[in-house]
Protein backbone atom coordinates (compact mmCIF):
# COMPACT_ATOMS: atom_id res chain seq x y z
CA UNK A 1 0.00 0.00 0.00
CA UNK A 2 2.03 2.98 -1.20
CA UNK A 3 -0.43 5.57 0.12
CA UNK A 4 -1.07 4.23 3.58
CA UNK A 5 -1.31 6.98 6.22
CA UNK A 6 1.99 5.88 7.75
CA UNK A 7 3.73 6.38 4.42
CA UNK A 8 2.25 9.84 4.19
CA UNK A 9 3.63 10.66 7.62
CA UNK A 10 7.07 9.37 6.61
CA UNK A 11 6.94 11.41 3.42
CA UNK A 12 6.01 14.52 5.39
CA UNK A 13 9.05 14.06 7.60
CA UNK A 14 11.26 13.80 4.54
CA UNK A 15 9.70 16.88 3.02
CA UNK A 16 10.07 18.95 6.17
CA UNK A 17 13.78 18.22 6.44
CA UNK A 18 14.11 19.21 2.78
CA UNK A 19 12.34 22.49 3.53
CA UNK A 20 14.79 23.09 6.38
CA UNK A 21 17.71 22.58 3.98
CA UNK A 22 16.22 25.08 1.52
CA UNK A 23 15.57 27.68 4.23
CA UNK A 24 19.15 27.44 5.51
CA UNK A 25 20.76 27.69 2.04
CA UNK A 26 18.52 30.46 0.73
CA UNK A 27 18.51 32.31 4.07
CA UNK A 28 22.30 32.22 4.22
CA UNK A 29 22.59 33.45 0.63
CA UNK A 30 20.18 36.35 1.14
CA UNK A 31 20.92 37.18 4.76
CA UNK A 32 24.71 36.72 4.82
CA UNK A 33 26.11 36.66 1.26
CA UNK A 34 24.10 39.62 -0.05
CA UNK A 35 25.10 42.10 2.75
CA UNK A 36 28.71 40.81 2.49
CA UNK A 37 28.74 41.56 -1.24
CA UNK A 38 27.20 45.01 -0.78
CA UNK A 39 29.64 45.94 2.00
CA UNK A 40 32.64 44.84 -0.08
CA UNK A 41 31.31 46.24 -3.38
CA UNK A 42 33.87 49.07 -3.68
CA UNK A 43 36.82 46.78 -2.94
CA UNK A 44 36.07 44.15 -5.62
CA UNK A 45 38.32 43.93 -8.62
CA UNK A 46 35.31 43.15 -10.88
CA UNK A 47 32.09 44.01 -8.98
CA UNK A 48 29.82 43.02 -11.90
CA UNK A 49 31.36 39.55 -12.02
CA UNK A 50 30.72 39.11 -8.31
CA UNK A 51 27.09 40.21 -8.78
CA UNK A 52 26.73 37.70 -11.63
CA UNK A 53 28.23 35.01 -9.39
CA UNK A 54 25.73 35.87 -6.65
CA UNK A 55 22.87 35.57 -9.14
CA UNK A 56 24.18 32.29 -10.60
CA UNK A 57 24.51 30.95 -7.08
CA UNK A 58 20.89 32.00 -6.44
CA UNK A 59 19.70 30.30 -9.65
CA UNK A 60 21.46 27.03 -8.71
CA UNK A 61 19.88 27.30 -5.24
CA UNK A 62 16.41 27.69 -6.72
CA UNK A 63 16.91 24.79 -9.16
CA UNK A 64 18.14 22.55 -6.33
CA UNK A 65 15.31 23.65 -4.02
CA UNK A 66 12.68 22.85 -6.63
CA UNK A 67 14.32 19.50 -7.30
CA UNK A 68 14.46 18.30 -3.69
CA UNK A 69 10.98 19.57 -2.82
CA UNK A 70 9.40 17.97 -5.87
CA UNK A 71 11.12 14.69 -6.52
CA UNK A 72 12.13 11.88 -4.23
CA UNK A 73 14.95 10.85 -6.51
CA UNK A 74 18.52 12.17 -6.57
CA UNK A 75 18.80 15.45 -8.44
CA UNK A 76 20.10 15.10 -11.99
CA UNK A 77 23.37 16.78 -13.06
CA UNK A 78 24.24 17.47 -9.41
CA UNK A 79 27.96 17.20 -10.15
CA UNK A 80 27.69 19.73 -13.02
CA UNK A 81 26.01 22.25 -10.70
CA UNK A 82 28.63 21.46 -8.08
CA UNK A 83 31.42 22.24 -10.56
CA UNK A 84 29.76 25.57 -11.37
CA UNK A 85 29.57 26.53 -7.68
CA UNK A 86 33.21 25.57 -7.13
CA UNK A 87 34.15 27.80 -10.07
CA UNK A 88 32.11 30.63 -8.52
CA UNK A 89 34.09 30.28 -5.29
CA UNK A 90 37.33 30.75 -7.17
CA UNK A 91 35.95 33.68 -9.20
CA UNK A 92 34.66 35.52 -6.13
CA UNK A 93 37.92 34.91 -4.25
CA UNK A 94 39.94 36.18 -7.24
CA UNK A 95 37.72 39.24 -7.49
CA UNK A 96 38.31 39.88 -3.77
CA UNK A 97 42.04 40.15 -4.51
CA UNK A 98 42.81 36.56 -3.57
CA UNK A 99 41.40 37.02 -0.09
CA UNK A 100 39.62 33.91 1.09
CA UNK A 101 38.81 34.57 4.70
CA UNK A 102 37.42 38.09 4.51
CA UNK A 103 33.75 39.08 4.49
CA UNK A 104 33.59 40.10 0.79
CA UNK A 105 34.83 36.64 -0.25
CA UNK A 106 31.48 35.16 0.75
CA UNK A 107 31.20 32.27 -1.72
CA UNK A 108 33.77 29.87 -0.27
CA UNK A 109 32.14 29.44 3.11
CA UNK A 110 28.55 29.45 1.87
CA UNK A 111 28.78 26.98 -0.97
CA UNK A 112 28.57 23.98 1.36
CA UNK A 113 24.91 24.76 2.11
CA UNK A 114 24.18 24.67 -1.58
CA UNK A 115 25.91 21.29 -1.80
CA UNK A 116 23.71 19.96 1.02
CA UNK A 117 20.75 20.50 -1.34
CA UNK A 118 22.52 19.25 -4.46
CA UNK A 119 23.33 15.90 -2.83
CA UNK A 120 20.07 15.58 -0.91
CA UNK A 121 18.94 12.09 -1.99
CA UNK A 122 22.45 10.75 -2.47
CA UNK A 123 24.85 8.90 -0.19
CA UNK A 124 26.51 11.26 2.27
CA UNK A 125 29.99 10.55 0.86
CA UNK A 126 29.05 12.61 -2.23
CA UNK A 127 28.70 15.63 0.02
CA UNK A 128 31.93 14.78 1.82
CA UNK A 129 33.72 14.61 -1.54
CA UNK A 130 32.34 18.00 -2.54
CA UNK A 131 33.33 19.63 0.74
CA UNK A 132 36.83 18.18 0.35
CA UNK A 133 37.00 19.61 -3.18
CA UNK A 134 35.85 23.00 -1.86
CA UNK A 135 38.52 22.91 0.85
CA UNK A 136 41.08 22.13 -1.86
CA UNK A 137 39.89 25.11 -3.91
CA UNK A 138 40.26 27.30 -0.82
CA UNK A 139 43.78 26.03 -0.24
CA UNK A 140 44.64 26.68 -3.89
CA UNK A 141 43.43 30.29 -3.52
CA UNK A 142 45.62 30.73 -0.41
CA UNK A 143 48.63 29.34 -2.26
CA UNK A 144 47.95 31.52 -5.34
CA UNK A 145 47.63 34.63 -3.18
CA UNK A 146 50.80 33.71 -1.26
CA UNK A 147 49.05 34.10 2.11
CA UNK A 148 50.39 30.95 3.71
CA UNK A 149 51.24 32.53 7.06
CA UNK A 150 50.34 30.77 10.31
CA UNK A 151 47.39 33.05 11.06
CA UNK A 152 45.86 32.54 7.60
CA UNK A 153 46.25 28.78 7.76
CA UNK A 154 44.77 28.67 11.25
CA UNK A 155 41.77 30.72 10.14
CA UNK A 156 41.42 28.57 7.01
CA UNK A 157 41.37 25.39 9.08
CA UNK A 158 38.92 26.90 11.54
CA UNK A 159 36.47 27.88 8.78
CA UNK A 160 36.81 24.48 7.06
CA UNK A 161 36.20 22.60 10.33
CA UNK A 162 33.33 24.85 11.40
CA UNK A 163 31.38 24.93 8.16
CA UNK A 164 31.99 21.25 7.36
CA UNK A 165 30.83 20.18 10.81
CA UNK A 166 27.61 22.21 10.49
CA UNK A 167 26.85 21.06 6.95
CA UNK A 168 27.68 17.39 7.50
CA UNK A 169 25.87 17.44 10.82
CA UNK A 170 22.73 18.75 9.20
CA UNK A 171 22.91 16.33 6.24
CA UNK A 172 23.52 13.36 8.56
CA UNK A 173 20.74 14.42 10.92
CA UNK A 174 18.29 14.75 8.05
CA UNK A 175 19.15 11.27 6.82
CA UNK A 176 18.78 9.81 10.30
CA UNK A 177 15.38 11.47 10.65
CA UNK A 178 14.28 10.02 7.30
CA UNK A 179 15.50 6.57 8.27
CA UNK A 180 13.63 6.79 11.58
CA UNK A 181 10.47 7.89 9.76
CA UNK A 182 10.83 4.98 7.33
CA UNK A 183 11.26 2.51 10.19
CA UNK A 184 8.23 3.91 11.96
CA UNK A 185 6.21 3.67 8.75
CA UNK A 186 7.30 0.07 8.19
CA UNK A 187 6.52 -0.87 11.78
CA UNK A 188 3.09 0.76 11.61
CA UNK A 189 2.35 -0.95 8.29
CA UNK A 190 3.31 -4.32 9.75
CA UNK A 191 1.09 -3.64 12.74
CA UNK A 192 -1.82 -2.69 10.50
CA UNK A 193 -1.32 -5.83 8.46
CA UNK A 194 -1.36 -8.00 11.57
CA UNK A 195 -4.50 -6.23 12.71
CA UNK A 196 -6.19 -6.83 9.34
CA UNK A 197 -5.13 -10.47 9.31
CA UNK A 198 -6.41 -10.94 12.83
CA UNK A 199 -9.77 -9.47 11.90
CA UNK A 200 -9.93 -11.63 8.76
CA UNK A 201 -9.01 -14.73 10.73
CA UNK A 202 -11.69 -13.81 13.25
CA UNK A 203 -14.24 -13.49 10.48
CA UNK A 204 -13.24 -16.85 9.03
CA UNK A 205 -13.45 -18.38 12.47
CA UNK A 206 -16.96 -17.01 13.03
CA UNK A 207 -18.09 -18.31 9.62
CA UNK A 208 -16.66 -21.71 10.42
CA UNK A 209 -18.35 -21.75 13.81
CA UNK A 210 -21.65 -20.86 12.16
CA UNK A 211 -21.23 -23.72 9.68
CA UNK A 212 -20.16 -26.04 12.45
CA UNK A 213 -23.28 -25.21 14.45
CA UNK A 214 -25.42 -25.69 11.36
CA UNK A 215 -23.80 -29.08 10.83
CA UNK A 216 -24.38 -29.98 14.44
CA UNK A 217 -28.05 -29.29 13.90
CA UNK A 218 -28.27 -31.53 10.84
CA UNK A 219 -25.48 -34.10 11.09
CA UNK A 220 -25.74 -34.23 14.88
CA UNK A 221 -29.47 -34.94 14.88
CA UNK A 222 -28.99 -37.43 12.11
CA UNK A 223 -26.29 -39.32 13.99
CA UNK A 224 -28.49 -39.29 17.08
CA UNK A 225 -31.24 -40.82 14.97
CA UNK A 226 -28.87 -43.59 13.86
CA UNK A 227 -27.81 -44.16 17.44
CA UNK A 228 -31.33 -44.47 18.87
CA UNK A 229 -32.36 -46.55 15.83
CA UNK A 230 -35.09 -44.21 14.75
CA UNK A 231 -33.20 -44.00 11.41
CA UNK A 232 -32.37 -47.32 9.78
CA UNK A 233 -29.04 -47.56 7.89
CA UNK A 234 -30.65 -49.90 5.33
CA UNK A 235 -33.12 -47.22 4.29
CA UNK A 236 -32.05 -45.62 0.97
CA UNK A 237 -33.29 -42.24 2.20
CA UNK A 238 -31.10 -42.54 5.29
CA UNK A 239 -28.14 -43.52 3.15
CA UNK A 240 -28.70 -40.49 0.99
CA UNK A 241 -28.86 -38.20 4.02
CA UNK A 242 -25.62 -39.83 5.17
CA UNK A 243 -23.93 -39.02 1.87
CA UNK A 244 -25.11 -35.40 1.99
CA UNK A 245 -23.96 -34.82 5.56
CA UNK A 246 -20.62 -36.47 4.81
CA UNK A 247 -20.12 -34.19 1.80
CA UNK A 248 -20.93 -31.16 3.96
CA UNK A 249 -18.44 -32.27 6.59
CA UNK A 250 -15.77 -32.73 3.92
CA UNK A 251 -16.39 -29.21 2.67
CA UNK A 252 -15.95 -27.92 6.18
CA UNK A 253 -12.61 -29.73 6.45
CA UNK A 254 -11.60 -28.35 3.08
CA UNK A 255 -11.28 -24.84 4.41
CA UNK A 256 -7.86 -24.33 5.88
CA UNK A 257 -7.10 -20.78 4.77
CA UNK A 258 -7.17 -18.05 7.36
CA UNK A 259 -8.23 -15.39 4.90
CA UNK A 260 -11.81 -15.14 3.69
CA UNK A 261 -12.13 -15.61 -0.05
CA UNK A 262 -15.34 -14.13 -1.47
CA UNK A 263 -15.26 -16.46 -4.50
CA UNK A 264 -15.07 -19.56 -2.29
CA UNK A 265 -17.78 -18.11 -0.06
CA UNK A 266 -20.10 -17.56 -3.05
CA UNK A 267 -19.53 -21.11 -4.27
CA UNK A 268 -20.14 -22.34 -0.72
CA UNK A 269 -23.46 -20.55 -0.65
CA UNK A 270 -24.52 -22.28 -3.90
CA UNK A 271 -23.41 -25.65 -2.51
CA UNK A 272 -25.36 -25.04 0.71
CA UNK A 273 -28.52 -24.33 -1.26
CA UNK A 274 -28.02 -27.49 -3.32
CA UNK A 275 -27.44 -29.83 -0.42
CA UNK A 276 -30.39 -28.48 1.48
CA UNK A 277 -32.37 -29.74 -1.50
CA UNK A 278 -30.92 -33.20 -0.95
CA UNK A 279 -28.05 -33.17 -3.41
CA UNK A 280 -24.66 -34.64 -2.54
CA UNK A 281 -22.19 -31.85 -3.29
CA UNK A 282 -18.46 -32.57 -3.43
CA UNK A 283 -16.08 -29.69 -3.63
CA UNK A 284 -12.36 -29.40 -4.38
CA UNK A 285 -10.09 -26.37 -4.55
CA UNK A 286 -6.58 -26.37 -6.03
CA UNK A 287 -4.01 -23.63 -6.59
CA UNK A 288 -3.87 -20.09 -5.26
CA UNK A 289 -6.94 -18.09 -6.11
CA UNK A 290 -6.20 -14.46 -6.98
CA UNK A 291 -8.54 -11.69 -5.87
CA UNK A 292 -11.34 -11.60 -8.37
CA UNK A 293 -13.26 -8.34 -9.01
CA UNK A 294 -16.87 -8.48 -7.80
CA UNK A 295 -18.48 -8.35 -11.26
CA UNK A 296 -16.17 -11.08 -12.55
CA UNK A 297 -16.94 -13.14 -9.48
CA UNK A 298 -20.64 -12.91 -10.24
CA UNK A 299 -20.00 -13.93 -13.86
CA UNK A 300 -17.87 -16.89 -12.71
CA UNK A 301 -20.34 -18.14 -10.11
CA UNK A 302 -23.71 -17.62 -11.81
CA UNK A 303 -23.53 -20.41 -14.42
CA UNK A 304 -22.19 -22.78 -11.77
CA UNK A 305 -24.99 -21.76 -9.41
CA UNK A 306 -27.59 -22.33 -12.08
CA UNK A 307 -26.40 -25.86 -12.73
CA UNK A 308 -26.20 -26.60 -8.99
CA UNK A 309 -29.77 -25.40 -8.56
CA UNK A 310 -30.90 -27.76 -11.33
CA UNK A 311 -28.88 -30.78 -10.16
CA UNK A 312 -30.83 -33.95 -9.41
CA UNK A 313 -28.75 -36.07 -7.05
CA UNK A 314 -24.98 -35.40 -7.24
CA UNK A 315 -22.72 -32.51 -8.08
CA UNK A 316 -19.00 -31.88 -8.02
CA UNK A 317 -17.67 -28.33 -7.77
CA UNK A 318 -14.06 -27.48 -8.44
CA UNK A 319 -12.14 -24.25 -8.16
CA UNK A 320 -8.70 -24.00 -9.70
CA UNK A 321 -6.22 -21.14 -9.46
CA UNK A 322 -3.74 -21.55 -12.30
CA UNK A 323 -1.41 -18.60 -11.90
CA UNK A 324 -3.19 -16.01 -14.03
CA UNK A 325 -6.43 -17.96 -14.49
CA UNK A 326 -9.33 -18.88 -12.28
CA UNK A 327 -11.42 -21.84 -13.39
CA UNK A 328 -14.74 -22.72 -11.75
CA UNK A 329 -16.49 -25.89 -12.80
CA UNK A 330 -19.54 -27.87 -11.84
CA UNK A 331 -20.53 -31.28 -13.10
CA UNK A 332 -23.94 -32.62 -12.10
CA UNK A 333 -26.74 -34.89 -13.23
CA UNK A 334 -29.46 -32.64 -14.54
CA UNK A 335 -32.12 -32.12 -17.20
CA UNK A 336 -30.53 -28.83 -18.21
CA UNK A 337 -28.89 -28.87 -21.62
CA UNK A 338 -26.97 -25.66 -21.16
CA UNK A 339 -26.69 -22.74 -18.78
CA UNK A 340 -27.39 -19.11 -19.44
CA UNK A 341 -24.24 -17.07 -19.42
CA UNK A 342 -24.96 -13.40 -19.04
CA UNK A 343 -21.46 -12.01 -19.00
CA UNK A 344 -19.36 -13.74 -21.63
CA UNK A 345 -17.34 -10.57 -22.13
CA UNK A 346 -15.59 -11.11 -18.82
CA UNK A 347 -15.47 -14.87 -18.53
CA UNK A 348 -15.37 -17.81 -20.91
CA UNK A 349 -18.19 -20.28 -20.36
CA UNK A 350 -18.08 -23.84 -21.66
CA UNK A 351 -20.69 -26.58 -21.45
CA UNK A 352 -20.46 -30.24 -22.26
CA UNK A 353 -23.19 -32.86 -22.07
CA UNK A 354 -22.06 -36.28 -20.89
CA UNK A 355 -24.90 -38.78 -20.67
CA UNK A 356 -27.26 -37.44 -18.01
CA UNK A 357 -24.58 -35.12 -16.65
CA UNK A 358 -23.81 -31.58 -17.67
CA UNK A 359 -20.38 -30.03 -17.21
CA UNK A 360 -20.08 -26.27 -16.95
CA UNK A 361 -16.80 -24.44 -16.74
CA UNK A 362 -16.30 -20.69 -16.28
CA UNK A 363 -12.86 -19.28 -16.73
CA UNK A 364 -11.37 -15.85 -16.10
CA UNK A 365 -7.92 -14.75 -17.13
CA UNK A 366 -6.49 -12.13 -14.79
CA UNK A 367 -5.33 -9.29 -17.07
CA UNK A 368 -2.88 -8.06 -14.45
CA UNK A 369 -1.36 -11.02 -12.66
CA UNK A 370 0.71 -9.95 -9.71
CA UNK A 371 4.45 -10.32 -10.26
CA UNK A 372 4.58 -12.95 -7.56
CA UNK A 373 2.02 -15.19 -9.20
CA UNK A 374 3.50 -17.73 -11.49
CA UNK A 375 1.79 -18.54 -14.72
CA UNK A 376 1.06 -22.07 -15.70
CA UNK A 377 0.65 -22.60 -19.42
CA UNK A 378 -2.67 -24.22 -20.13
CA UNK A 379 -4.27 -24.70 -23.48
CA UNK A 380 -7.77 -23.42 -22.90
CA UNK A 381 -8.61 -23.63 -26.56
CA UNK A 382 -9.93 -27.07 -27.25
CA UNK A 383 -11.40 -28.15 -30.50
CA UNK A 384 -15.14 -28.06 -30.21
CA UNK A 385 -16.86 -31.06 -31.72
CA UNK A 386 -20.61 -31.15 -32.27
CA UNK A 387 -21.55 -32.32 -28.82
CA UNK A 388 -20.03 -29.28 -27.14
CA UNK A 389 -20.88 -25.65 -27.32
CA UNK A 390 -20.16 -22.33 -25.78
CA UNK A 391 -23.12 -21.05 -23.88
CA UNK A 392 -23.54 -17.55 -25.12
CA UNK A 393 -27.29 -17.21 -24.96
CA UNK A 394 -28.31 -14.04 -23.20
CA UNK A 395 -30.90 -13.95 -20.55
CA UNK B 1 1.15 -54.95 11.10
CA UNK B 2 4.14 -55.21 8.73
CA UNK B 3 5.55 -58.07 10.78
CA UNK B 4 2.23 -59.85 10.78
CA UNK B 5 -0.27 -60.33 7.98
CA UNK B 6 1.04 -57.27 6.12
CA UNK B 7 4.47 -58.75 5.50
CA UNK B 8 3.61 -60.37 2.20
CA UNK B 9 1.31 -57.61 0.97
CA UNK B 10 2.04 -56.23 -2.53
CA UNK B 11 0.28 -52.97 -1.83
CA UNK B 12 -0.43 -51.16 1.42
CA UNK B 13 -3.51 -49.00 1.72
CA UNK B 14 -2.59 -46.34 4.26
CA UNK B 15 -4.87 -43.87 5.97
CA UNK B 16 -2.79 -40.73 6.48
CA UNK B 17 -4.53 -39.92 9.71
CA UNK B 18 -3.22 -42.35 12.29
CA UNK B 19 -4.13 -41.60 15.89
CA UNK B 20 -4.78 -37.99 15.06
CA UNK B 21 -1.45 -37.40 13.29
CA UNK B 22 -0.64 -37.12 9.58
CA UNK B 23 1.95 -39.77 8.83
CA UNK B 24 3.44 -38.39 5.59
CA UNK B 25 6.99 -39.17 6.76
CA UNK B 26 6.00 -42.78 7.30
CA UNK B 27 4.99 -42.89 3.63
CA UNK B 28 8.58 -42.00 2.71
CA UNK B 29 9.89 -44.65 5.06
CA UNK B 30 7.68 -47.35 3.55
CA UNK B 31 8.30 -46.25 -0.06
CA UNK B 32 12.06 -46.13 0.36
CA UNK B 33 11.99 -49.80 1.28
CA UNK B 34 10.08 -50.50 -1.91
CA UNK B 35 6.63 -51.02 -0.44
CA UNK B 36 3.87 -49.81 -2.70
CA UNK B 37 1.69 -47.45 -0.72
CA UNK B 38 -1.71 -46.22 -1.79
CA UNK B 39 -2.63 -43.35 0.48
CA UNK B 40 -6.27 -43.02 1.37
CA UNK B 41 -7.27 -39.83 3.14
CA UNK B 42 -9.81 -37.11 3.67
CA UNK B 43 -6.91 -34.63 3.57
CA UNK B 44 -7.07 -34.10 -0.17
CA UNK B 45 -5.64 -30.58 -0.25
CA UNK B 46 -3.00 -30.18 -2.99
CA UNK B 47 -0.14 -29.64 -0.52
CA UNK B 48 -0.81 -32.95 1.19
CA UNK B 49 -1.35 -34.77 -2.10
CA UNK B 50 1.92 -33.51 -3.58
CA UNK B 51 3.80 -34.22 -0.34
CA UNK B 52 2.52 -37.77 -0.36
CA UNK B 53 3.57 -38.31 -4.00
CA UNK B 54 6.91 -36.70 -3.26
CA UNK B 55 7.37 -39.14 -0.40
CA UNK B 56 7.00 -41.98 -2.88
CA UNK B 57 3.39 -43.11 -2.54
CA UNK B 58 2.12 -44.86 -5.65
CA UNK B 59 -1.32 -43.30 -5.58
CA UNK B 60 -3.50 -41.01 -3.57
CA UNK B 61 -7.20 -41.66 -3.17
CA UNK B 62 -9.40 -39.09 -1.45
CA UNK B 63 -12.14 -40.50 0.74
CA UNK B 64 -14.91 -39.31 -1.54
CA UNK B 65 -13.14 -40.96 -4.49
CA UNK B 66 -12.96 -44.35 -2.80
CA UNK B 67 -16.03 -45.91 -4.43
CA UNK B 68 -14.88 -45.06 -7.96
CA UNK B 69 -11.13 -45.38 -7.71
CA UNK B 70 -9.85 -47.28 -4.69
CA UNK B 71 -9.79 -50.84 -6.11
CA UNK B 72 -8.51 -49.74 -9.51
CA UNK B 73 -5.75 -47.69 -7.86
CA UNK B 74 -4.60 -50.66 -5.80
CA UNK B 75 -4.54 -52.95 -8.87
CA UNK B 76 -2.58 -50.34 -10.85
CA UNK B 77 -0.12 -49.86 -7.98
CA UNK B 78 0.51 -53.61 -7.82
CA UNK B 79 1.58 -53.50 -11.48
CA UNK B 80 3.63 -50.27 -11.03
CA UNK B 81 1.26 -48.53 -13.41
CA UNK B 82 0.46 -44.85 -12.89
CA UNK B 83 -3.06 -44.23 -11.69
CA UNK B 84 -4.25 -40.67 -11.30
CA UNK B 85 -7.31 -39.90 -9.23
CA UNK B 86 -9.06 -36.54 -9.83
CA UNK B 87 -7.62 -35.15 -6.57
CA UNK B 88 -4.07 -35.94 -7.75
CA UNK B 89 -4.83 -34.52 -11.21
CA UNK B 90 -5.97 -31.23 -9.62
CA UNK B 91 -2.89 -31.01 -7.43
CA UNK B 92 -0.61 -31.57 -10.43
CA UNK B 93 -2.52 -29.17 -12.73
CA UNK B 94 -2.27 -26.29 -10.25
CA UNK B 95 1.20 -27.08 -8.95
CA UNK B 96 3.43 -24.01 -8.66
CA UNK B 97 6.04 -25.41 -6.30
CA UNK B 98 9.69 -25.01 -7.19
CA UNK B 99 11.20 -28.06 -8.79
CA UNK B 100 7.91 -29.27 -10.24
CA UNK B 101 8.26 -31.28 -13.44
CA UNK B 102 7.54 -29.55 -16.73
CA UNK B 103 4.13 -30.58 -17.96
CA UNK B 104 2.92 -29.71 -21.44
CA UNK B 105 -0.11 -27.43 -21.87
CA UNK B 106 -2.15 -30.37 -23.19
CA UNK B 107 -1.17 -32.54 -20.24
CA UNK B 108 -2.33 -29.78 -17.91
CA UNK B 109 -5.62 -29.40 -19.76
CA UNK B 110 -6.28 -33.14 -19.58
CA UNK B 111 -5.41 -33.11 -15.87
CA UNK B 112 -7.64 -30.12 -15.13
CA UNK B 113 -10.70 -31.56 -16.85
CA UNK B 114 -10.16 -34.97 -15.30
CA UNK B 115 -9.90 -33.21 -11.92
CA UNK B 116 -13.16 -31.38 -12.59
CA UNK B 117 -14.96 -34.71 -12.84
CA UNK B 118 -15.44 -35.28 -16.56
CA UNK B 119 -15.08 -38.77 -17.92
CA UNK B 120 -11.93 -39.40 -19.93
CA UNK B 121 -14.16 -39.91 -22.96
CA UNK B 122 -15.56 -36.40 -22.55
CA UNK B 123 -12.10 -34.95 -21.98
CA UNK B 124 -11.03 -36.60 -25.22
CA UNK B 125 -14.04 -35.19 -27.07
CA UNK B 126 -13.39 -31.69 -25.81
CA UNK B 127 -9.70 -31.88 -26.64
CA UNK B 128 -10.46 -33.40 -30.03
CA UNK B 129 -8.21 -36.39 -29.45
CA UNK B 130 -8.60 -40.11 -28.78
CA UNK B 131 -9.40 -41.30 -25.28
CA UNK B 132 -6.20 -43.37 -25.25
CA UNK B 133 -4.25 -40.16 -25.85
CA UNK B 134 -5.94 -38.54 -22.86
CA UNK B 135 -4.95 -41.54 -20.75
CA UNK B 136 -1.42 -41.16 -22.05
CA UNK B 137 -1.27 -37.46 -21.20
CA UNK B 138 -2.45 -38.09 -17.66
CA UNK B 139 -0.18 -41.10 -17.13
CA UNK B 140 2.81 -39.24 -18.59
CA UNK B 141 2.22 -36.33 -16.20
CA UNK B 142 2.15 -38.78 -13.30
CA UNK B 143 5.32 -40.48 -14.53
CA UNK B 144 7.05 -37.10 -14.67
CA UNK B 145 6.22 -36.61 -10.99
CA UNK B 146 8.10 -39.82 -10.27
CA UNK B 147 11.24 -38.05 -11.54
CA UNK B 148 11.14 -35.30 -8.93
CA UNK B 149 11.91 -35.06 -5.26
CA UNK B 150 13.54 -37.63 -3.08
CA UNK B 151 14.35 -41.05 -4.42
CA UNK B 152 12.16 -43.99 -3.64
CA UNK B 153 12.15 -47.52 -4.94
CA UNK B 154 8.48 -47.14 -5.84
CA UNK B 155 9.24 -44.15 -8.06
CA UNK B 156 11.96 -46.08 -9.88
CA UNK B 157 9.60 -49.00 -10.42
CA UNK B 158 6.89 -46.71 -11.78
CA UNK B 159 9.39 -44.96 -14.07
CA UNK B 160 10.86 -48.21 -15.28
CA UNK B 161 7.40 -49.46 -16.17
CA UNK B 162 6.54 -46.14 -17.87
CA UNK B 163 9.70 -46.29 -19.97
CA UNK B 164 9.02 -49.93 -20.82
CA UNK B 165 5.49 -49.04 -21.93
CA UNK B 166 6.79 -46.19 -24.09
CA UNK B 167 4.97 -43.60 -21.95
CA UNK B 168 8.06 -41.56 -21.25
CA UNK B 169 11.52 -41.62 -22.82
CA UNK B 170 14.70 -42.10 -20.87
CA UNK B 171 16.01 -38.69 -21.92
CA UNK B 172 12.86 -37.04 -20.48
CA UNK B 173 13.64 -38.44 -17.08
CA UNK B 174 16.24 -35.70 -16.71
CA UNK B 175 18.54 -35.59 -13.75
CA UNK B 176 16.89 -38.34 -11.80
CA UNK B 177 19.62 -40.14 -9.92
CA UNK B 178 20.23 -43.80 -10.06
CA UNK B 179 19.59 -45.76 -6.90
CA UNK B 180 23.01 -47.24 -7.34
CA UNK B 181 24.28 -44.12 -5.61
CA UNK B 182 21.76 -44.33 -2.78
CA UNK B 183 23.52 -45.37 0.43
CA UNK B 184 20.27 -46.09 2.25
CA UNK B 185 19.52 -49.77 2.86
CA UNK B 186 16.68 -51.27 0.90
CA UNK B 187 14.82 -54.46 1.57
CA UNK B 188 12.90 -54.73 -1.65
Amino acid sequence: MPDAPVDLVARRYTRNTAIAAVVIAVGWHVGEDLPAMILGWSDYRWPAVVAAAWLTYAVVAVVAAVAILRAEQPMRHAWAYAAITLALTAVVAASAHGQLLTLPSWAWGAVGWLAVMLYWHRPVWHLVAFLAANAAVGLAVLVAAGTLDRVSIARYLMVVAGSTALQLGFAGGARALQAAADWTAAASAAQAEIHTERRAAGEVHRTRLRRFHALQQTAGHFLAGLADRSARPGDPAVQRRCAIEAARLRRLFLETDDLPDPLVDDIWACADVADRKGIVVDMAVVGDLPTVPADVRKALVEPAGELLAAARTRARITLAGLGDQVVVSVIADTDLTEVTATDTARVTVNCHREGDRLWVETRWADPSPSPSSRTIPLSSKASDPGSTRHATRSR
Amino acid sequence: MLDGPGRQADVLLLDLNLKGQLVIDRVAELSTTGRRVVVFSQHADPDTVLAVLEAGACEFVAKDEAADHCVAAIIAAAADLPYVTPSVAGAMAADTTDGRPKLSARERTALLWWFQGMSKESVAQRMGIAETTVRQYIARARAKYATTGREAATKTALLARAIEDGLIRLDEVGDYHSFGADPRPRNS
